[in-house]
């Protein structure tokens, strides 16, 4: 009999101080070159900024060697990374948005933590699927409860609490995720298989696709309710791409196709703010003072950047609206060329790489869909707004993940990422099965497949 | 700063920036070259089993009687032998020496094989779905001979030489 014993890997938690230790850097050294390029001085606070930035990182960093000891090395520093370069421009565009930017990360940071102690096994969160399905659909209407939500440039997205503006459909998208891995892993099974026998043909059930029909329709809700393109998107390619990832059966991502199409013809018919970013996105030069402007004035300004950027803080880049939100990407190609804004997407490139080995290295299905769910939440947001902002489709309001400023974003994210590094801690941790306890059958959870036998996990 | 100063810091920022994503490609790496270069250690996603080692007992050393289990379902895995030692646990557990982690209705720790003077015993562990040999319950520890065929979950085992 060769045991397994549990593999620790300490060497991981040291490449992660190493790299956060140069995110640390990197940040600094971008945040005095922002400061020299726009004041010609060094910034006055560079002590206390650098102090807070490691502070920061190195309590998540303490965090996950504490309670995700075998956790994947690359994630944290890369959203440390993407966080610092998003802050500086944030401050080299808004100082005021920058302090609050500073507090969200602050706050992020400590709910990085909390997520780590409150969810110690990753697998446990399949138990509560439910609540989440809940808690997802709740956080997503709260916005139109009147006196809670805010609508802010024609979408609604927002609710105020007090003198705090969050965005709930930021929290919504994790526990949605968490929904749909749970209910796919359950019925994975059915949806691969064609059941139903119609003359010569066989076809899926359709009995079994309601819960994709369900998202749809949800998503079209939000869309009509909340004039938010961005977000019913998101949900509507998660789900379809974790469907497709489950059963692996191509049907689905043409089934999704179809059915985006149709959701978006249906759309344009009905919503206004959906026909202006159509034209917006077709046509720009017509309307250029209008809907046109932001797009064409993003292009300008990574135009300018060419291959090496104007320098940090140099460019004028701040008058493009939204520009520390929707088009912080075109600030950073302008201030940091094609090199800075390439580096942003070999960024999110590398963090949904790790998120799918991730996915690729558990053995469990819910942890993998997890996985692979969290990843595709992070690449697709990240797909959407470049994709807008470069012209490659409709501009549609949603953040750049972890760079864009916005709180409620920040925060979701950092959730993200703990509940990813959870994840990965879990399935580099066997279970260590101790030799003298042949005997004890380990009978956790029972996922349900109605068979003969009964399933033993 | 002179101005000239802050274009070359610029690009010095831009190639730590990258060089930075190659510490983390190398993170990945060596991490994905890790397992071969260090200890054997068992694969539970592809199934592999490594044999146990021969145990170089002195007056056990006739070997006359290896037995081998064969997989004969399912059709996934027919053929795939291990050979036995003196102990074997069958189960879903990475760590039993016939780990069989695609049959869920296998428990984790589900069967043992030993040897009790020269004969192979099968004793179920108090698995959730039973363990037959030749489709009879196994309830308490039976001797196997060659041909005995032996069920775990939807897994059957062959006993051969």
């Amino acid at each position: 009999m060769s045991a397994v014993l549990p593999r620790r890997r300490p060497a991981r938690r040291r490449t992660e101080l190493g790299l956060l230790i140069l995110a640390v850097i990197l940040t600094g050294g971008l945040y005095v070159l922002a400061a020299e390029g726009k004041a010609g001085s060094l910034p006055a606070n560079i002590g206390p900024f650098l102090a807070v930035i490691f502070a920061l990182l190195l309590i998540a960093h303490l965090a996950v060697r504490r309670l995700a000891r075998n956790a994947d090395p690359v994630l944290l520093p890369m959203a440390g990374v993407l966080n610092g370069i998003g802050y500086v421009f944030i401050a080299r565009l808004s100082p005021t948005q920058a302090r609050y930017q500073a507090a969200w990360t602050a706050i992020g940071v400590l709910v990085f933590v909390a997520t780590l102690l409150l969810v110690r096994r990753a697998r446990d969160l399949e138990r509560y699927r439910y609540t989440f399905a809940f808690l997802g659909i709740g956080l997503l209407i709260l916005p139109l409860v009147p006196h809670i939500g805010e609508n802010i440039n024609g979408a609604r997205l927002w609710i105020h609490l007090g003198p705090l503006n969050f965005q709930p459909g930021e929290i919504a998208k994790l526990a949605l995720a968490v929904f749909f891995a749970s209910v796919l892993v359950e019925r994975a099974d059915l949806l691969s298989q064609p059941t139903l026998r119609i003359g010569r043909f066989i076809f899926i059930d359709p009995r079994y696709l309601a819960p994709i029909l369900m998202a749809w329709g949800v998503s079209l809700l939000i869309f009509l309710a909340e004039n938010d393109l961005g977000s019913s998107f998101l949900f509507f390619a998660l789900f379809i791409g974790m469907l497709w990832i489950a059963t692996g059966r191509t049907l689905y991502l043409g089934l999704g196709a179809g059915l985006f199409v149709a959701g978006s013809i249906f759309a344009l018919k009905a919503i206004g703010h959906a026909q202006s970013r159509i034209q917006a996105w077709l046509n720009p030069w017509a309307h250029a003072e209008t809907t046109g402007y932001q797009s064409i004035q993003g292009w300008f300004a990574i135009a300018a950047g060419k291959v090496f950027g104007e320098g940090p803080g140099q460019s004028s880049a701040g008058h493009i609206p939204e520009a520390s939100t929707d088009y912080i990407f075109a600030v950073i190609a302008n201030e940091l060329g094609l090199l800075g804004a390439t580096a942003v997407l070999v960024a999110f490139l590398l963090m949904v790489g790790s998120g799918l080995r991730i996915a690729l290295r558990a053995q469990r299905d819910f942890e993998k869909l997890l996985a692979a769910g969290l990843s595709l939440i992070l690449g697709v947001q990240a797909f959407v707004i470049v994709g807008g902002v470069i012209r490659l489709i409709p501009l549609t309001g949603i953040t750049l993940p972890f760079v864009s400023y916005g709180g409620s974003s920040l925060v979701a994210n950092y959730i993200l990422l703990a509940i990813l590094l959870r994840t990965s801690h879990d399935i580099e941790t066997p279970q260590a099965i101790p030799p003298g306890a042949a005997g004890i059958v380990i009978d956790t959870t029972l996922t349900g497949i109605s068979g003969i036998q009964r399933e033993s996990a | 700063m002179p101005e000239p100063l802050v274009k070359f810091l610029t690009y010095v920022f831009l190639a730590l920036l990258y060089l930075f994503f190659l510490r983390v490609l190398r993170a990945v790496w060596i991490e994905l070259r890790e397992p071969r270069a260090t200890a054997p250690i068992p694969d539970a996603t592809a199934g592999a089993y490594m044999p146990p080692p021969e145990p170089q007992r002195p007056g056990n050393s006739r070997r006359k009687k290896s037995e081998r289990l064969r997989i004969v379902e399912p059709a996934a895995r027919r053929g795939q032998n291990f050979d036995l030692g003196d102990e074997l646990t069958v189960g879903r557990a990475p760590s039993c020496g016939i780990s069989l982690p695609d049959d869920t209705f296998v428990s984790q720790i589900h069967a043992r094989l030993f040897r009790r003077d020269q004969d192979l015993w099968i004793e179920d562990l108090g698995s959730t779905n039973g363990t037959f040999l030749n489709e009879h319950k196994v309830s308490a520890p039976a001797v196997m001979h060659r041909g005995d065929r032996l069920k775990v979950g939807r897994t059957v085992l062959e006993v051969t030489r």
